[in-house]
């Protein structure tokens, strides 16, 4: 018995399950053509064991011998007004229609010509609602997932086009190739992501060394903070497990760009400032149509716990020194961001009453630096509150509050009032949510979000 | 008659070794325009008059022209007709002739200052299916910036003209004060460029030697074989759906006829000819969305609404499927969509493109943003209206709802009719921006036409209908009024040699 035959069989009397052309060659990777060619011979071959034991659709292509035919026949749409034809041109029309066998022969008479016909389908019973089959090219999509689409419309029989373009898009690298497919699911899901049992892959420790920015930043003294400071990161990055377990921290590694820049935002507080606030609302607003791939993560973690920091620190560097330059026109309105009225958190995270020592080396860092003061202004930067929303790893959103540095370029009097409110809110938050403030670590969200909030919510 | 025995090329054998040949698809030359499109930095603070006057200015000279080729040695009665330059300068019983804008003035027409007035406040267009009365309430008038008068007379049953477009009238100004008027003329088409003139002819299988003699080439005169020529393919109103799923198969097997799988091969060779498809407005389906709506309102204050919207009521699933449809065509034919009324972009005229955001797979052909900007996008998604040179033939196409709001002031049903007085209005959507919504202009009014289209095809008609139409300087256009796919499943295929049209309808049965 052939092939086909042995399929067919499984699939339509013991699976019982109808079958297109479309899908049948995808199945047996064969031409559609020899796919219609296989119905067909199943079908005469069937029935000739045991009529009325498979049941086809015949696909008619043609022109039909009169429009009073095409009316009055199977189609009810030609119901509209005839009398337009008057003002305008009869254009040929060829018809595709797509028939039971039952029905074949009327129809058949109906045609004038056909240029083509084949079988569509066969199912094990008589098909009353032709709708379904369309269920059954959905299932289509199983077969096309991994498929390179030149091949496949050589393969299956598309009609090829040599002239198509895609779009070359940034971030397409040579390594994102590799990774690039299950990077898409994971950004469309990252919770699921993370509760992914992922085994930390050394083969990619050598793609972080590739990235853009290593080479710009040597590695700076300091990384010993880093080290300090990585491990409550990733005690943290996942607040609702048992904290101070490394495979966390593993696992959001994997998911790549987002969850790593969480990472390194949390392992290094004085720094993550604009920068990867900048990435962070890039990734946010995905939306933008172009070229989106960037934000797929490019990169993936390595067992090496060093190798990644020190890669981090680079990325850092380099980024905040591109950034610097960004911050004092930003400086205003992330001011008026930082209202403490506004302050309010819509869920924390469940309270880890884990001491910090992150935490406790913040509140000794000075809350402001005057890194200039000549002509009469101040510049520099302040420690401020800031509110981030992320998904947690059972993918709520989340906001929370942490602490960031935003530069400030004002008049000589420094306002002490603002200062103090957002002491008061750094220490709020601290005791509220240990874990969020330091642990998460997050970079500064998206300015004016959580303003917006709670100004549309009825209260 | 045909009878099951005698069809040839069936496919109804046995599985043959045969390698099948797949033939490739014709190239397509494409250079659209983008006329329509408007900067993202737009401000809305303007006044809607200004469109008004740039339109005026820029298609008075033109009616001034041909009404004074026609009218100035005209004597009636004894008395020579004399051009008044202004609406405002016609004097009672002195025949004359005038050019100005038409103000329609309609009981059924919406108007803001009733909406204001009675404290109505809507967000969406609301859709009277008629502003036309039929007990001759309506008014026409002329205006130009000076003033308006009432123009009255029989001539004005005979022929339809809708707000915002320009014409000249003669006649005399009786003692109501209205302009009794004996005759009326309009811009009629402009001039219409040459093929070819914007983009080069791509060199490639089959149509290298029309090529060459392009200079002649005449949509008239152009040999009847067809079967070679590239063509087109024009659909709209895809109406993608999630609950209504009764044209889902007809879908499926317009894709499969369009990617060349379904059908045998020397149909499948027909195939490849059609080198591009236009999506003209309405892929995805509203209608359910409305019963949503209605649906929901009952529980409405236990939902919790951020920024007054309910998530949880989006449903993604009509512009997935959108995308899937567009994913799997695209390796295999160039895409261009323009929004429609129904679509995700925004409601006024003219309609930006569609963002690509939408369609996460399909948008992997969408214009590179590091390309050059001759290369359009594989993938196009475009304004509506959209202007653009494909194929050498200038091709002006709309999502419908220009036809549509014209179709609202006359009485009649005649959509060819209204598309060819567009054209000879020199206007693509004169009904903007009284009734038909559209973006504040003030320097240029983009829907006067400049040039002359060879096509003009509107989408999401009632309809399928066609006719060329000439102009007085030997002008051609195509006229196509493109069907909904959901409601007649047919697929309109343009030659690009001949500017032919064919249909193709599709029928689960």
């Amino acid at each position: 018995m052939d092939e086909h035959k042995k399929f067919l069989s499984d699939r339509l009397l013991s699976e019982e399950r109808p079958i297109t052309y479309r899908l049948l060659s995808r199945a047996l990777d064969v031409h559609v053509n020899t796919a219609k060619e296989m119905l067909y011979d199943f079908h005469k071959y069937q029935n000739a064991l045991r009529s009325d034991s498979v049941h086809a659709t015949y696909l008619v292509y043609g022109t039909k011998s009169s429009d009073n035919a095409q009316s009055n026949g199977d189609v009810e749409m030609t119901s509209s007004i005839p009398d337009h034809d008057a003002l305008s041109e009869d254009a040929p029309t060829t018809t595709l229609t797509l028939a039971r066998e039952e029905e074949l022969k009327d129809i058949l008479a109906d045609y004038k010509q056909v240029t083509a016909i084949h079988v569509y389908s066969l199912a094990p019973h008589p098909q009353k609602d032709l709708c379904l089959l369309s269920d059954v090219s959905t299932q289509l999509s199983e077969y096309s997932i991994n498929e390179d689409t030149t091949a496949a419309a050589k393969k299956y029989g598309t009609i090829p086009n040599t002239q198509v373009r895609r779009r070359n898009r940034k971030g397409r690298s040579n390594v994102t190739a590799l990774v690039s497919k299950p990077a898409k699911q994971e950004s469309m899901k990252l919770e699921s992501v993370k509760q992914e049992p992922t085994a930390p892959k050394p083969a990619f420790a050598a793609k972080i060394k590739q990235d853009p920015f290593a080479p710009k930043a040597p590695a700076s003294d300091a990384k010993p903070i880093k080290q300090e400071t990585s491990e409550p990161s990733s005690k943290n990055a996942t607040p609702s497990s048992s904290a101070g377990k490394k495979p966390p921290a593993l696992k959001k590694g994997v998911s790549g760009g987002i969850m790593q820049s969480f990472a390194r935002a949390a392992a290094l507080p004085p720094r993550p400032k604009p920068a990867p606030k900048k990435e962070e609302t890039s990734m946010a607003l995905s939306d933008d149509g172009e070229a989106d791939d960037s934000d797929i993560p490019a990169k993936k973690t390595t067992s090496d716990p060093e190798a990644v920091r020190a890669a981090r620190k680079q990325r850092e560097d380099a980024l905040r020194r591109m950034m610097e330059d960004d911050d004092e026109e930003e400086a205003e309105a992330s001011e008026k961001d930082d209202e403490p009225a506004d302050e309010e958190m819509e869920e924390a995270p469940e309270p880890e009453p884990e001491p910090e020592p992150e935490t406790k080396k913040e509140e000794k860092e000075p809350a402001e630096v005057v890194s200039s003061s000549g002509d009469g202004r101040r510049r520099g930067k302040r420690r401020v509150m800031k509110k981030k929303r992320i998904l947690d790893d059972q993918g709520y959103m989340v906001t929370i509050q942490e602490p960031g540095w935003e530069s400030f370029s004002e008049d000589d009097a420094a306002p002490p009032a603002k200062k103090q409110a957002v002491t008061v809110t750094q220490s709020q938050t601290s005791s509220s949510t240990p874990s969020s403030s330091a642990g998460k670590g997050k970079k500064p969200a998206g300015k004016g979000q959580g303003n917006i909030m709670s100004f549309f919510a009825k209260k | 008659m045909v009878a099951l025995e005698d069809v040839a090329g069936s496919l109804r054998q046995k599985p043959s070794d045969a390698a099948h040949q797949v033939p490739s698809r014709a190239s397509s030359s494409y250079k659209p325009l983008d006329s329509f499109a408007l900067e993202k930095q737009r401000s809305y603070k303007q006044q809607f008059g200004d469109m008004y006057f740039l339109r005026l200015t820029k298609i008075k000279p033109a009616v001034d022209e041909v009404a004074a080729a026609s009218w100035s040695d005209t004597v009636i009665a004894g008395e020579t007709a004399k051009r008044v330059p202004r609406v405002l300068d016609v004097r009672q019983g002195e025949l004359c002739w005038v050019t100005g804008t038409v103000y329609m003035d309609m009981p059924l027409k919406p108007s803001i200052l009733e909406d204001v007035s009675k404290d109505r406040w809507i967000s969406a267009p609301i859709s009277t299916p008629k502003y036309f009365s039929e007990d001759g309430s309506d008014q026409i008038m002329l205006e130009d910036e000076s003033g308006r008068i009432r123009l009255v007379g029989d001539m004005l049953k005979t022929i339809h003209v809708v707000t915002g477009c320009i014409i000249a009238v003669m006649g005399t100004e009786n003692a109501n004060g209205e302009l009794e008027i004996i005759d009326v003329k309009f811009p009629d088409l402009c001039p219409q460029l040459e093929r070819w003139s914007l983009s080069k002819p791509a060199a490639s299988n089959g149509t290298k030697k029309r090529e060459a003699k392009d200079e002649d080439e005449d949509m008239a005169d152009a040999p009847a074989k067809s079967s070679g020529n590239k063509k087109i393919a024009i659909v709209s109103g895809l109406a993608f759906s999630d609950s209504d799923a009764s044209h889902a198969l007809d879908l499926d097997l317009l894709l499969e006829y369009l990617l060349g799988e379904a059908l045998s091969p020397a149909a499948q060779t027909d195939i490849s000819q059609i080198s591009r498809l236009i999506i003209a407005g309405n892929s995805i389906s509203t209608s359910d969305r409305k019963l949503d709506t209605a649906a929901t309102a009952a529980d409405e204050k236990k939902t919790n609404k951020k920024y007054g919207y309910d998530a949880s009521s989006y449903n993604p699933l009509p512009s997935q499927l959108l995308d899937s449809f567009l994913a799997e065509l695209l390796p295999s034919i160039p895409v261009t969509l323009l929004p429609g009324a129904q679509d995700p972009a925004n409601a006024s005229y003219p309609q930006q493109p569609i963002h690509t955001a939408m369609f996460p797979s399909a948008r992997e052909y969408s214009k590179d943003p590091s390309a050059p900007a001759s290369q359009p996008g594989w993938f196009d998604a475009v304004t509506n209206p959209w202007e653009g040179e494909v194929d050498g033939w200038r091709v002006l196409g709309t999502g419908g709802q220009n036809v549509d709001d014209v179709f609202k002031y006359v009485d009649s049903d005649d959509r060819l009719g209204m598309m060819e007085a567009m054209c000879r209005w020199r206007c693509c959507a004169p009904t903007a921006p009284d009734t038909l919504w559209s973006y504040p202009f003030q320097d240029d009014d983009p829907f006067v036409m400049k040039t002359c289209p060879h096509l003009y095809f509107v989408g999401c008609q009632p309809n399928f209908s066609t006719k060329v139409i000439q102009g007085p300087d030997g002008q051609e256009v195509r006229l196509i009024t493109v069907p909904s796919f959901t409601e007649s499943r047919e697929l309109v295929i343009v030659d690009m040699e001949t500017l032919e049209v064919e249909k193709v309808k599709i029928s689960a049965a």
